[in-house]
């Protein structure tokens, strides 16, 4: 056995890991206590599993950092004009003439959050933070009582068929006295957490969006650095798919673009991927990317539930902070500061368990206590129900957001949330026309505006060792060749947008069958998230493997 | 006294990242950068080793920039207990020469390589991916007087001796080496492990201990940037130009599904390939040297040209033969009745003298010893070494193959020499040079101008040397063999060689040769190779492609680029690319290969090429004459069925 142990241990180096570290660090600072914050991260280095907008709040970094280190954060622009544009079917395009609710971005920044983890990672490294990157967590540990005591890291050097190669080196159980999961959307080892402790009883399912993001350089003097544009229609239809695009004018001549879409679809042929290529070709969308490359290229998902799909975030000797637990402003659409807020909060029952020397969920609850004080609630409990409603599309969903407002929350008649996997119709149910029919003309791709998925993988660097177990597990393999494949028409294969999972016809028996190209993997979870009947759970595969995003 | 395995590392830009940049060239600025993955498992070799004696010591090396030892950090975490780096700005522009050199006294710094009877093993990797010569682990181990394996796939240590698989031509052999003893590892052999989370955290608290030249003793005389007449590495890059491409666009099949796109291909075929307009070239610019310039012939009295003549299965190899062609242009150039000299070492081989005469060489010098049957590094190098020390020859040449690639290093060690890998261009030259302090102008020449691929650009680099003998190594398939004529005359004598016992003391255990393998790939007409698309079925398509032509009575043969190899899916020999073989066969078949520098370099010379790829944009289609956009799994198999049925690429069956 491998074994070392830590005070702290946090799992994850984005935004709500790093802010935990830096704001405990900190107080253990203040309190005159020397203990061991060690931070691992999956990624291959900070930053490069981080995707985001991003348009950040930055007023909680003063509560995180010094005036100076706030002055050096690498921030890209200010936001400066701010638009909302509902995209036309026939083209065409309406500005509307004001902001909806909490979408003003006065006074914020566009930036790279991997850029920004970097730097938070500098900062906190400096404070005696032990920041270990390219290991990724494959379990998590439980003392007899089901008491989380840490994690255990990955075997490497094992073949496909999990046989030990003469490479072998066995995974480290790292011990810690609290465990903080800050993985980030979906986290693979706190969703075992949640499940075997029963975090989420009483709460909604968690929801999620998908995001796919392109980073561009254009002509020179064609950008406006900080300039927000937000789109909503062309591609997606109302009531059946919420999202909508961004454009970030970012210094450089660069842009970052994207669409987000949530994952509460029915139609099982329905592709983000395909839809943000589609939505390039928008002429208000395609005018701005006239003369330009993609430079980057990566897709994520994000936690939309809101305040009503939160799990209960501590227990025995943990804490969730950030993404993992669903700390996400949808009406703002913006989490990082939440992130950031959550890691503040979670430091300071940190510090205050480790001074008493009492870790347990009653001593930890304090982390609660925390976070209903502070802006997450503001943020989150109004608008509790605002994604929900939005199942009744802009207008009607709209409208109840609207009585919201006003009651501070409350609505009558909101619909139930159930949880992605379970909304996509088979097949043959899908009485609409299915996205890959309604866009047929458009599903042939230029490769200078559009792009298949496989260029996509390319510019988000993904990489992954070809000998090691498939990361990707069918839960139920049986069950997955005569539903998932046989009656949703593999809809894996339209989620991802990595191109993991391809729809193989023999072409003698006409039999369908899936293979799996695991090394494409993007990280984003939407296969554990979107597959027809929980069929794929996203496990880690080796650390320092998947994308290596530089500027998302 | 305890083993120690000393491992010889190097960092370099991540490969992937090197067509990265806007222009579609390598930014090595931007590069992230990793350990060279030959010596990742040289790295690995080293533990593995230590696994089987725990009580060994890993020590890790290596030589560059500062930046270097976040890969030393690594090596670190993998399980190494000590890590030194050799780093200093006099080191910039340090040829392989130099770095064997300047390596070589860091480790007898350290106290290594100062007697014989030493339990030191050093391991380090084949070749490095930015430099992709392969020189520097046979230069250290001639600097620490030690022998040596290169091309290793495994190593065990038995009974104080280790015992190496050494892939060659074709197959493999079983060698024994004694301790001490040096290796250089193939990407083929185990796959280096990731480190632990614990060994990270042991690294963390690690120091790196980092010698500046003055630490070690090491003067500046040959290492840095080569001045003429001066000091630093005997040999200079002179001059990197783009490399164009000559091939006309390629015609692309059209088609709806795969038949129609294969019946496409075939009747794109039988009308025949798109051709380039004929672009004269410019005929060569007459020289105009300044007439007042002082001329220096640095030769010294070094005069002529020697050749090895190798031997495979009691014959003479092609790409031996083929080194007699650029052999005979530069005695031409050089004039002055400067001659071409082959050396032939073996068992009985005087009757092969001949065949060299009949090739163009007018010389033939034969070293006829029992113990030389075989081809062994340590005696052979020490021939060459004593016969180009007696009849001090200016140039010498190679053949770059798995044998030539380490005997050129060691002897230029012994020379003090510099050697230029893998060239397809060798001429002679002058190079003007202006002596810093005296802002002289000089003009050396002649010169030889060896001029070699630059990994991940597409440039050709020209590389010129002031010591002689000038040492290059040619790529195979690069020159063609000369046309034979038995009515030539030459001078054919023989040698005697002072050899030592310890000469001999690492044996040849077996080998192995397998079917095809090198001359196959030489001798082919048609060539189906495949790449990273290809490895869903572990290349079986391609295999069965080139079966379906053999059995039409084709030479056929199959190949692959380098990540088939590196993924185990193909062995060494049957590389193509500037790493592997260079092949010129009448039709060419790519399929899934996405056309990376390093592979076109190692077969743009075939007279047609077909690309069979999904990806439309891949680069393979600005160098093939027909291209099919398409899945493989489709598309290869309805091409097999058309041969079966006939269709034979225009090739005749023989």
């Amino acid at each position: 056995m491998d074994n070392i142990s830590t005070d702290v241990l946090i799992v994850g180096g984005g935004p709500s890991g790093l802010s935990t570290a830096i704001a405990l660090a900190d107080k253990l600072k203040q309190k005159g206590e020397e203990r061991k914050i060690m931070l691992i991260e999956k990624g291959n280095s900070i930053g490069s599993h981080i995707l985001s907008g991003a348009v950040i709040r930055p007023q909680v970094f003063k509560d995180l950092l010094t005036t100076g280190e706030f002055d050096g954060l690498p921030f890209d622009s200010k936001v400066g004009a701010d638009a909302t544009v509902k995209l036309n079917d026939d083209g065409g395009e309406t500005t509307l003439p004001f902001h909806p609710p909490y979408m003003s971005n006065g006074g914020n920044y566009i930036a790279s959050l991997g850029q920004v983890c970097r730097y938070l990672a500098t900062l906190a490294e400096e404070r005696g933070v032990e920041i270990y990157t390219g290991f990724a967590v494959d379990s998590v540990v439980y003392d007899s009582d089901n008491k989380v005591i840490g994690v255990k890291t990955k075997d490497t050097g094992v073949d496909h068929h999990g046989v030990k190669q003469k490479n072998f080196q066995e995974g480290t159980t790292i011990e810690a006295s609290i465990t903080v999961f800050a993985e980030g959307t979906r986290g693979s080892a706190v969703k075992t957490v949640i499940n075997k402790l029963n975090l989420d009883a009483g709460k909604n399912p968690q929801i999620y969006s998908l995001g796919v993001k392109e980073i561009w350089k254009l002509p020179e003097g064609s950008v406006e650095a900080g300039s927000v544009k937000h789109t909503f229609g062309y591609p997606l239809r109302d009531k059946e798919e919420f999202g909508g695009g961004f454009i970030y004018g970012l210094s450089e001549d660069r842009v970052a673009i994207g669409l987000v879409v949530g994952l509460d679809y029915q139609d099982p042929s329905f592709d983000v991927h395909a839809a943000m290529q589609v939505w390039k070709t928008h002429p208000y969308v395609s005018k701005i990317l006239e003369g330009g490359s993609v430079i980057e290229a990566g897709a994520k998902t994000l936690p939309e539930g809101g305040w009503n799909s939160i799990p209960k975030y501590y227990a025995d000797n943990m804490m969730i902070v950030g993404d993992s637990a669903g700390f996400l402003s949808t009406p703002r659409l913006k989490g990082v500061h939440l992130a950031v807020r959550s890691g503040i909060c979670a430091a300071t029952a940190a510090a205050e368990a480790l001074g008493k020397n009492d870790t347990s969920k009653e001593s930890l609850s304090r982390y609660e206590e925390l976070v209903n004080s502070s802006f997450i609630y503001k943020d989150l409990y109004p608008v509790r129900n605002m994604r929900a409603v939005m199942q009744d599309g802009m207008v009607v969903g709209g409208l109840k957001m609207g009585v919201q407002l006003v009651t501070g929350g409350a609505c009558l008649m909101v619909p139930e949330t159930e949880a992605d996997s379970v909304t996509t119709k088979k097949a043959t149910e899908f009485s609409e026309q299915p996205f890959a029919e309604r866009f047929a003309d458009k599903l042939e791709y230029d490769k200078k505006l559009t792009f298949d998925k496989v260029t996509t993988v390319y510019y988000s660097k993904a990489m992954h060792d070809e000998v090691q177990p498939v990361h990707l597990v069918l839960n139920n393999e049986e069950q997955f060749n005569s539903s998932n494949i046989n009656e949703y028409g593999l809809a894996e294969a339209s989620m991802c947008p990595a191109e993991v999972y391809e729809l193989h016809t023999d072409k003698k028996s006409g039999a369908k069958s899936l293979r799996m190209h695991a090394e494409n993997c993007v990280h984003c979870k939407t296969c554990d998230i979107k597959s027809p009947n929980s069929g794929i759970t996203w496990t880690t595969p080796y650390g320092g493997d998947g994308p290596d995003y530089n500027m998302m | 006294m305890a083993l120690t395995i000393i491992s010889l590392m190097k960092q370099v830009p991540l490969p992937s990242e090197m067509r990265m940049g806007d222009d579609g060239l390598m930014d090595r600025t931007k590069a992230k950068s990793i350990i060279n993955i030959d010596c990742a498992y040289g790295l690995e070799a080293g533990l593995q080793m230590k696994s089987e004696n725990p009580d060994a010591k890993l020590i890790v090396c290596s030589m560059g920039p500062p930046s270097f030892t976040v890969s030393l950090k690594t090596a670190l975490s993998m399980g190494y207990d000590e890590a030194y780096l050799l780093s200093d700005r006099k080191l910039g522009g340090s040829d392989t020469y130099a770095t064997g050199l300047a390596i070589a006294t860091m480790l007898k710094h350290l106290g290594y390589g100062k007697g014989l009877n030493e339990d030191f093993i050093i391991v380090a990797g084949r070749q490095t991916s930015d430099g992709d010569t392969a020189h520097v682990p046979s230069q250290v181990a001639e600097n620490m007087k030690i022998p040596q394996g290169t091309f290793i796939e495994t190593a065990d240590l038995v009974d104080g001796k280790v015992h190496a698989k050494r892939i060659i031509e074709g197959g493999y052999q079983m060698i024994s080496l004694p301790l001490p003893c040096a290796m250089s590892f193939t990407p083929t052999g185990i796959d280096p492990r990731r480190p632990k989370l614990s060994g990270a955290i042991k690294a963390r608290s690690s120091e790196i201990t980092v010698f500046s030249i003055d630490d070690i003793g090491l003067s500046t005389d040959h290492i840095g940037l080569g001045t003429p007449g001066e000091s630093g590495s005997p040999t200079i890059v002179s001059k990197v130009v783009t490399i164009k491409s000559e091939r006309a666009p390629a015609k692309m099949a059209s088609g709806h599904n795969e038949s129609e796109l294969v019946s496409g291909f075939m009747n794109d075929f039988k009308a025949g390939k798109n051709t380039l307009e004929a672009v004269e070239k410019k005929a060569k610019k007459a020289k105009t040297r300044d007439e007042d310039l002082r001329v220096i012939d640095f030769r010294n009295g070094a005069k002529g040209i020697v050749t090895w003549a190798e031997i495979v299965k009691g014959q003479i190899s092609r790409p031996s033969l083929e080194l007699l062609t650029p052999a005979r242009t530069l005695a031409n150039e050089l004039g002055n009745d400067t001659k071409v000299t082959t050396l032939i070492i073996g068992k009985n081989v005087g009757d092969l003298a001949k065949e060299l005469v009949a090739y163009g060489a007018d010389e033939v010098i034969v070293v006829d010893d029992d113990r030389l049957e075989e081809y062994r590094i340590l005696p052979f190098s020490e021939v060459f070494a004593q016969v180009i020390k007696k009849n001090n020859y200016e140039i010498a040449l190679f053949a770059a193959t798995t044998a030539g690639r380490e005997l050129a290093p060691r002897i230029g060690v012994k020379t003090d020499s510099g050697v230029t890998a893998d060239c397809t261009e060798l001429l002679i030259g002058e190079h003007v040079h202006r002596n810093k302090e005296t802002k002289e102008k000089v003009v050396y020449a002649p010169i030889l101008e060896s001029i070699r691929p630059t990994y991940g650009e597409s440039k050709l680099a020209t590389i010129i040397g002031f010591v002689c003998p000038q040492i290059s190594t040619a790529r195979a398939g690069t020159f063609e063999v000369p046309a034979k004529d038995d009515s030539r005359t030459g001078e054919i004598s023989s040698f005697e060689p002072t050899l030592g016992e310890e000469e001999f003391v690492s044996d040849i255990i077996e080998t192995v040769i397998g079917e095809g393998g090198m001359q196959g790939l030489f001798e082919a007409d048609i060539i189906v190779s495949g790449g990273r698309g290809t490895a869903s079925d572990g290349m079986q398509m391609v295999k069965d492609l080139a079966q379906a032509l053999k059995d039409k009575g084709l030479n056929a043969e199959w190949a692959s680029s380098r990540v088939m190899v590196d993924e185990g899916v193909a062995e060494y020999a049957r590389q193509v690319g500037q790493t592997g073989k260079t092949v010129r066969p009448k039709v060419y078949v790519a399929i899934g290969i996405s056309g990376a520098v390093q592979h076109i370099a190692g077969m743009k010379e075939s007279e047609t090429i077909v690309a069979i790829n999904s990806n439309a944009k891949e680069t393979i289609f600005h160098n093939a004459d027909f291209g099919i956009v398409g899945e493989y799994q489709d598309i290869v198999p309805e091409l097999i069925e058309k041969v079966n049925a006939g269709f034979t690429f225009g090739l005749e069956s023989k």
